[in-house]
């Protein structure tokens, strides 16, 4: 009960909090995007390749959040953007590479061969199989991936408030400083709330970009 | 017209590489079927690829209506040929009718001519396009499923169709019938066919000529009857299998070897003695009575001995009666099932054309093994006369 006080009593301080948070988990989101389907696709064609960035990203992620921080803040100081926004959007994007870069290149993968046997002996040439065939069939594990990447991105950025970047981690981590359990459950309780509604919101993107077809052969082959 | 010349394919370089077709060398003509034949490995499947450039020439050429394929960029050339295969490999994102209109929306046609030509497909394929232009590919059925992949294949209205064992997984059943509307459809559409396939029994009921391929090289190309009469050598033979008499049978039809004129026949009007006294000189027991140019049944000694009237009257109708068309295989069936050693051959109005005997069935397959061809035929036109 009094946690909801909290809430209410800072209600514009909260909001701020909430909309830093949704800002960092947003654009890092839209900049991983934009580099790891194009790169999941890409190595789709090159087996090598496929291996050793599909390993890097797994080595990223090993790396634990408060240690990447750690790591690029001097990095990032000789261009005076040790703490703040920037690691945080960063190392968001990192993590997020992971289940992005694989999902695609999985889904691209499972693209049974004989319909693009199929495709390529039609005529269709390497983009418009893509566009036409394999990124349709693949879009519905591909936001899979986007959704695992931006749930797991929303609790990495409550740590980042630890190198100043904002939002809701600022509650968790003050509270735990002042010994204020109101203020600590409130940013445990708006993050989590966070999460489930992003999750769910995902789930439901996921739905609406899957093709007619799949849906259909989905309900049938049940 | 397609050539393939002195056609060599390698997988792979040095230490593996496998050689998969070797010195290639024969055409398929105009209008004509082809079916490349053999055991998996066999290299069928690689010319095929080879001919739409999914695989690269390592050796030799292919020409399309003269033209050398590599001069061609891949991706006009696999526009301009048909393309079906086992898996079908229907995109399941995509309508029936987005799925038919592939090749025409890559080709840029114009919406109404691709609306236009999907329906008329899908009703060249008896499927009502009403009911499945827009359904999707997981709602049908196998069969109906490379029913679209045909027409597909047909879509841009290409002169060649390349087809990879296009009803290799559908049950036997659908797998007749379907063989036998694409057989009805080529009557009309005349497309040169390269079709891959595996069971010796398609390649004779739906080839023009077989080219039997064995370890990359092509063993023996002919026409199937040839093929199974004058295999070249023991794999043929053995790839065509012990029955191969019975393969035959498939292929010949009642009208290559039917007697037209034969001798044991009378009007319906005669009277049963004067039948009877025929029989007696022609030291024969069966005797075919025609009524109005129609078989009205047969009777035999027994059966007009003791009677006075027309034998129209005592003849015994035939169960079943042959056509032109029917296979030698059907005919031999009738006359097992029915115990009968003469049948008669109508047209489509049920008019008397001729007989067709055990006899005459015997001695077409026993001479087309003899013999070539073109003495086949003369074989069959005098044992025509010997037993008129």
């Amino acid at each position: 009960m009094s946690t909801l006080k909290f809430i209410l009593n800072n209600y514009n301080n909260v909001l701020f909090l909430m909309w830093e948070h949704i800002y960092m988990v947003g654009i890092s989101l839209l900049i991983a995007t934009a580099i790891g389907v194009p790169l999941g696709i890409i190595i789709t064609k090159n087996e090598n390749l496929a291996r050793k960035v599909i390993n890097s990203a797994n080595i990223m992620m090993t790396v634990p959040s408060i240690a990447l921080f750690g790591l690029m803040m001097p990095a990032l100081a000789l261009i005076g953007q040790g703490l703040g926004k920037v690691p945080a959007i960063i190392a968001l994007i990192l993590y997020s590479q992971l289940p992005i870069i694989r999902n695609t290149y999985v889904a691209i993968k499972n693209v049974s061969p004989s319909i693009r046997n199929a495709g390529k002996g039609m005529g269709m040439n390497r983009w418009e199989l893509l566009k036409e065939v394999e990124i349709p069939i693949a879009i519905p594990v591909i936001v899979a991936g986007l959704r695992t990447a931006a749930v797991m991105n929303i609790g990495i950025a409550a740590i980042a408030a630890y190198v100043g970047a904002g939002g809701l981690g600022v509650y968790i981590q003050n509270g735990i400083d002042r010994v204020y359990p109101e203020m600590i459950l409130a940013g445990a309780l708006l993050v989590s709330i966070f999460a489930i509604l992003v999750d769910a919101s995902m789930a439901l993107l996921e739905r609406v970009l899957t093709p007619t077809g799949l849906q259909v052969q989905k309900r049938l082959s049940q | 017209m397609i050539s393939y010349d002195h056609l060599t394919k390698i997988f792979g370089e040095g230490q593996d590489a496998v050689t998969a077709l070797e010195d290639v060398t024969f055409t398929i003509e105009k209008g004509e079927t082809v079916i490349f034949l053999g055991p998996s490995g066999c290299g069928k499947t690689t010319t095929l690829r080879l001919t739409n450039r999914l695989e690269s020439i390592t050796r030799g050429s292919i020409k399309v209506n003269g033209q050398n394929i590599m001069e061609m960029d891949a991706v006009q050339l696999r526009r301009q040929m048909g393309y079906v295969i086992q898996d079908i490999g229907l995109f399941p994102n995509k309508t029936i009718a987005e799925n038919i209109a592939v090749v025409p929306k890559l080709l840029e046609w114009p919406k109404a001519k691709i609306q236009d030509r999907v329906d008329e497909l899908l009703t060249m394929v008896r499927l009502d396009p009403q009911i499945y232009r827009n359904r999707y590919p997981a709602e049908l059925s196998g069969g109906q499923q490379q029913r679209v992949g045909v027409a597909r294949g047909l879509a841009a209205d290409p002169e060649i169709l390349l087809m990879d064992e296009p009803f290799g997984a559908i049950d036997p059943i659908n797998r007749e019938e379907i063989q036998d509307e694409f057989l009805k459809l080529q009557e009309d559409l005349k497309k040169t066919i390269a079709f891959v396939s595996h069971d010796i029994h398609e390649a004779i009921k739906m080839g023009d000529r077989i080219a039997l391929f064995e370890k990359g090289r092509l063993v023996q190309y002919e026409k199937p009857e040839i093929l199974l009469t004058q295999p070249k050598n023991k794999y043929v033979s053995d790839f065509v299998g012990a029955d191969r008499a019975l393969k035959v049978l498939g292929i010949i039809r009642v009208g290559d070897m039917y007697n037209p004129n034969p001798k044991n026949t009378v009007q319906g009007s005669n009277s049963a003695q004067s039948v009877l006294n025929s029989m007696e000189q022609r030291k024969d027991n069966f005797c075919i009575v025609l009524d109005q140019g129609k078989p009205a049944g047969y009777v035999t000694k027994k059966m007009v001995k003791y009677e006075e009237g027309p034998v129209r009257e005592v003849a015994e109708k035939f169960p079943v009666h042959l056509r032109d068309r029917s296979p030698a295989r059907d005919a031999l069936s009738f006359m097992l099932m029915y115990d009968f050693l003469t049948l008669c051959v109508v047209d489509s109005r049920g008019n008397f054309k001729g007989t067709l005997t055990y006899d005459d069935i015997q001695t077409t397959i026993r001479e087309s093994y003899a013999s070539e061809l073109e003495h086949q035929k003369e074989g069959q036109n005098e044992h025509t006369e010997i037993h008129s």
